[in-house]
């Protein structure tokens, strides 16, 4: 059971709520919510919010793609994921990312929310442009996409 | 042929639209389509050293979504997309 989007945030919320209605099954013993806020500083400067740019149709395929793979590498059993990432600007404290993974067991729950981010952080077409006191802005820079 | 070139991340800062068009006179591959865009940048950015430096190191990505290398064909009028390096959650 999986639900993903790229929720544009000058139009919609992205909200725990939400995803733990998603990822409610009595099938699942265990269920762990995961959640990337903007905080105030990064490499000395502060931070004061983070604009979020992403390819929706690639970002929503490597969601999926994600998830059938720590589906077949981490042998869950009774799977359910919800993953939704903020596009758009995000203030400080605002929430980025939310990830509600729910299986059978409970040390399932922390591998597969893992395995998510870190995925992710190396294959899912996000952008980030942080804006820092002063005004100035910068398009951090990522990693590359493999070809 | 056309080729219209969706902008992402950085690449957004190429143009005031959210992409930028080609004009190529027979079939090419992605490494031209990168060449082209690299003359763009070193043209209309000269002191902009890593607005080139991301193209380099950017991918490219086709109409079905799906990451394409150098060796990539175009042959016809399409929208590919620059995929600068990532870097969400």
């Amino acid at each position: 059971m999986f639900h993903c989007e790229v929720v544009d945030v000058s139009k919609g919320e992205i909200s725990l709520e939400k995803a733990q209605k998603f990822i409610e099954s009595q099938k699942c013993g265990a269920s762990l919510f995961f959640t990337g806020t903007v905080r105030d500083h990064n490499n000395d400067k502060t931070v004061t919010g983070i604009t979020y740019d992403a390819h929706d149709a690639m970002v929503k395929k490597s969601f999926s793609e994600i998830y059938n793979d720590a589906i077949s590498k981490l042998k869950l059993e009774h799977p359910a994921a919800f993953v939704e990432h903020a596009k758009g600007y995000v203030p400080l404290g605002g929430t980025s990312v939310i990830i509600a993974v729910a299986c059978k067991h409970r040390a399932q729950v922390y591998e597969f929310s893992r395995f998510i981010i870190e995925e992710i952080k190396k294959r899912t077409p996000i952008w980030k442009k942080e804006h820092y006191e002063g005004e100035n802005s910068k398009w951090l820079e990522g990693k590359q996409i493999q070809k | 042929m056309k080729i219209k070139l969706e902008l992402f991340g950085v690449c957004r800062e190429f143009s005031d639209n959210d992409f930028l068009n080609f004009d190529f006179d027979e079939d090419i591959e992605i490494k031209d389509l990168r060449k082209e865009v690299e003359k763009f940048v070193s043209k209309q950015f000269p002191e902009n050293k890593n607005f080139l430096e991301m193209v380099k190191k950017s991918a490219f990505s086709s109409e079905a979504n799906e990451i394409i290398g150098d060796d990539f064909k175009l042959n016809k009028n399409q929208t590919v997309s620059i995929i600068p390096p990532i870097g969400g959650g």
